[in-house]
């Protein structure tokens, strides 16, 4: 338990006065990556294996991933599609000076996948809210602003407060 | 001193042009980078690999496409997909 203010009088637990702990050490281990990325995503390996690889140095080409990772070059290729699905890279395309078009597969920017998810959710929330005031309607409400239309099999009921 | 690939990509950008045709060489890529010019010739391979760099009689310079990909913005890690190309019709 986590108390604020005075210990005047001395805080008790079953009538025996408690110690105050002054020596705390919260330690919360960071979340492995890797199973972030199996759990939250159900990646399997390969995907795996290319998104920490995307995370590391660059520019690379495809066939470079695909050398150091030991797949073949369309395994690499359609893993870095998936996790574009995924959300968890970006992909771009760069015009050729031959004609024709690259594409790049970048990772995402951390702070605006967080910002965009926080505003998904807000935005979520509040046509959940709107959904459910809007189904907060009592039988008598709706009877009063639809005295010519039935009453639908199921709804909200009203009850007497005590 | 080690240096980034995308480091050599950006002052790659820095010391030549793809419109102008204008190049620079490996030597003072590294001397500008204070590398070792081994180092930093491999990273320009892997960088024409990409599409990103282009060797001329002259020297070497970046392309359109890795000054495309320097105005992406991103921090720094790219896959480059030069399989993926669409000629168009």
């Amino acid at each position: 338990m986590l108390a604020l203010g005075s210990d005047d009088p001395p805080m008790a637990c079953h009538d025996e006065p408690m110690e105050p702990v002054t020596d705390v050490e919260m330690e919360v281990e960071p979340p492995d990556v890797r199973q972030v990325l199996l759990d939250a995503f159900g990646l399997p390996k390969a995907g795996l294996d290319i998104c920490l690889c995307v995370i590391g140095e660059g520019p690379l080409s495809a066939s470079e991933v695909a050398d150091a990772l030991g797949y073949d070059r369309s395994t690499v290729t359609r893993y870095l599609n998936k996790l574009v699905d995924l959300g968890l890279l970006r992909r771009s395309e760069l015009n050729r000076e031959d004609g024709g078009i690259v594409k790049a597969y970048h990772s995402v920017d951390l702070e605006r996948m967080r910002r965009d998810t926080l505003i998904g959710f807000y935005l979520w929330a509040g046509e959940a809210a709107s959904l459910i005031e809007e189904a907060n309607v009592t039988k008598q409400d709706y009877l009063e602003e639809n005295p010519d239309r039935e009453l639908p099999d199921v709804f909200w009921e009203s009850f007497p407060e005590d | 001193m080690t240096v980034r690939r995308r480091q050599v990509l950006e002052r790659l950008a820095a010391m030549s042009d793809a419109d102008a045709e204008c190049t620079t060489t490996v030597g003072e890529l590294a001397a500008s980078l204070e590398a070792e010019e081994d180092r930093v010739a491999k990273h320009v391979e892997r960088l024409a690999a990409c599409d990103l760099a282009l060797h001329r009689p002259t020297g070497v310079r970046v392309t359109v496409t890795g000054e495309e990909l320097l105005a992406l913005d991103t921090d720094g890690t790219v896959v480059v997909d030069p399989s993926a190309v669409d000629a168009g019709p």
